[in-house]
């Protein structure tokens, strides 16, 4: 079957360029692991660009006070990428928990972010650090917008995502809960980051998904463990405080029940990641 | 549309429709029916094959999107009639029964094997998350990539 849309590879960003400020409406496919599953129908005209084979949205740059992702970068590269598991562990993390292996080779950052489903893995720690997202146009202008602002009906091409380095933290974890335990979509994940003076938690801040349409800050439950060492304790009363930010974000849904009570378990395997334990470590079993 | 694609180390060009799903076109138009079409919606990993040496989803590529890489499905591991030592391991430990699924297995196997010879039994499983198998429980599936992957590392390759 022939379709008046028309495929189009540029290998590199001025051919990019010159097609978005052509007349014809353009849209973009990168991983296509959102836009090609059934249900979901092609545009019927203009032009499909194929982002994977542009060389400038490719690669992570870490070498510079920023973290630097190209937006058609795979989830897999994110995984695998040392420099980055260094400096952004929460990233690395949520990427490794992505899909399958065969998702996250083709499955792109600028992928998740455009198609911002609630459940994305990435989104919520790309919140934690306050990602900015570099943007190009139709016509060409680039611009750098917050992650939230992006808005995919205005056909802007992010070309890469940053990671502003006074917000990346010594450590980072992420954490999440599916229906199963691999290849399963995020019901509901967290991303955390602080830093540990005289063994207390500092500068802790807690992001969550699936809680509502945007990523949550989960400011009470930060302040809950905020200047408190790793102890059952302590870790007792995050835990109820998690449920209640459950109860403030989604009263009455179907979900509130079990999730107000999965999210502890999230939670402790979320702190466990970021202090480097196992979550069953004996801290953890006796909070429970 | 014209179109130039690399397959199983081969260059081909066909007439075929760019934006049709590469999984259709490796099937259909191809003959190349080692991999199978089962949920479309990359659930279920009957339709991997490698692109440049990684597993992918043929379901959720589009054929335009294959230009310029190197695909490999499962006909391009081996010669036709003769079982390659990943499958014949297979066979070996009982790890195929309707097989139905066996196809895309042995290329996220493949591809597992490309990158690391000395996988855990945890790795194992973690690289095949994305293929389902509703016969085998999937115990001799893991056997069998560990036994070939102490069989390539004995042999040195
Ligand atoms: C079986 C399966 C399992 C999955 N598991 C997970 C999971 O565990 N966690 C998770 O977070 N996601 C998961 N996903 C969803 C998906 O893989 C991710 O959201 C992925 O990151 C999307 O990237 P992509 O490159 O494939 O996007 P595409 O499908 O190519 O594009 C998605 C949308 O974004 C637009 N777009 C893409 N790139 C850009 C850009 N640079 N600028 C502007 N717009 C752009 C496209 O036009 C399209 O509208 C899963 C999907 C499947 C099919
Ligand atoms: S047919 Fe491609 S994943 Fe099921
Ligand atoms: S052998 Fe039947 S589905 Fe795997």
């Amino acid at each position: 079957m022939l379709t008046a849309l028309a495929p189009v590879r540029p290998s590199n960003l001025a051919g990019l360029a010159s097609l978005m400020a052509g007349p014809r409406p353009v849209h973009f496919i990168a991983g296509g692991t959102d836009l090609l599953v059934s249900g979901r129908r092609l545009p019927e005209t203009g032009v499909i660009v194929d982002l994977s084979a542009v060389a400038e949205l490719i690669g992570i740059d870490c070498s510079g006070a920023d973290i630097r992702i190209g937006s058609a970068t795979t989830v897999a590269s994110l995984e695998a990428h040392a420099g980055l598991a260094a400096r952004c562990a929460a990233l690395a993390q949520a990427a490794a928990e992505c899909g399958s292996v065969q998702i996250r080779n083709r499955a792109t950052i600028g992928g998740n972010v455009a198609n911002g489903a609630a459940a994305a893995d990435l989104i919520p720690v790309l919140a934690l650090v306050g990602a900015r997202l570099e943007v190009m146009l139709r016509g060409g202008v680039r611009t750098e917008i917050a992650l939230g602002d992006f808005q995919p009906k205005t056909g802007g091409l992010i070309t890469a995502v940053v990671l502003p380095g006074r917000a990346l933290l010594p450590r980072s974890a992420f954490a999440k809960l599916g229906a199963r335990r691999d290849l399963t979509i995020s019901r509901l994940n967290m991303a955390a980051t602080a830093e540990f003076v005289e063994s207390r938690f500092r500068a802790l801040q807690i992001v969550a998904g699936a809680l509502g349409p945007r990523p949550l800050r989960l400011n009470r439950a930060e302040e809950a463990l905020e200047g408190r060492t790793l102890d059952p304790d302590s870790l007792r009363g995050f835990m109820q405080v998690l449920s209640t930010e459950v109860d403030a974000a989604i009263p009455g849904r179907a979900s509130h029940a079990w999730k107000r009570r999965a999210i502890r378990g999230v939670g402790l395997d979320l702190i466990a990641r970021l202090c480097g334990l196992s979550p069953r470590d004996p801290v953890f079993e006796e909070a429970l | 549309m014209k179109l130039t694609l690399r397959i199983n180390g081969s260059v081909v060009e066909q007439d075929a429709d760019p934006l049709a799903r590469l999984s259709e076109f490796l099937r259909q138009v191809l003959g190349l029916t080692g991999l199978k079409e089962g949920c479309c919606e990359g659930e279920c990993g009957a339709c991997t094959i490698l692109m440049d040496g990684a597993p992918v989803h043929a379901c959720l590529t589009l054929i335009f999107q294959a230009h310029e890489r190197e695909i490999t499905t499962v006909e391009g591991l081996g010669d036709a009639g003769v079982l390659t030592d990943l499958q014949a391991q297979f066979a070996g430990a009982g790890a195929v029964q309707c097989g139905y699924c066996t196809p895309g297995i042995i290329m996220s196997a493949e591809g597992l094997l490309r990158s690391t010879l000395t996988p855990s039994d945890e790795e194992i499983r973690h690289a095949l998350a994305g293929n389902i198998c509703r016969c085998t429980g999937f115990e001799t599936i893991v056997r069998a990539v560990a036994a070939e992957a102490a069989r390539r590392c004995e042999a040195g390759c």
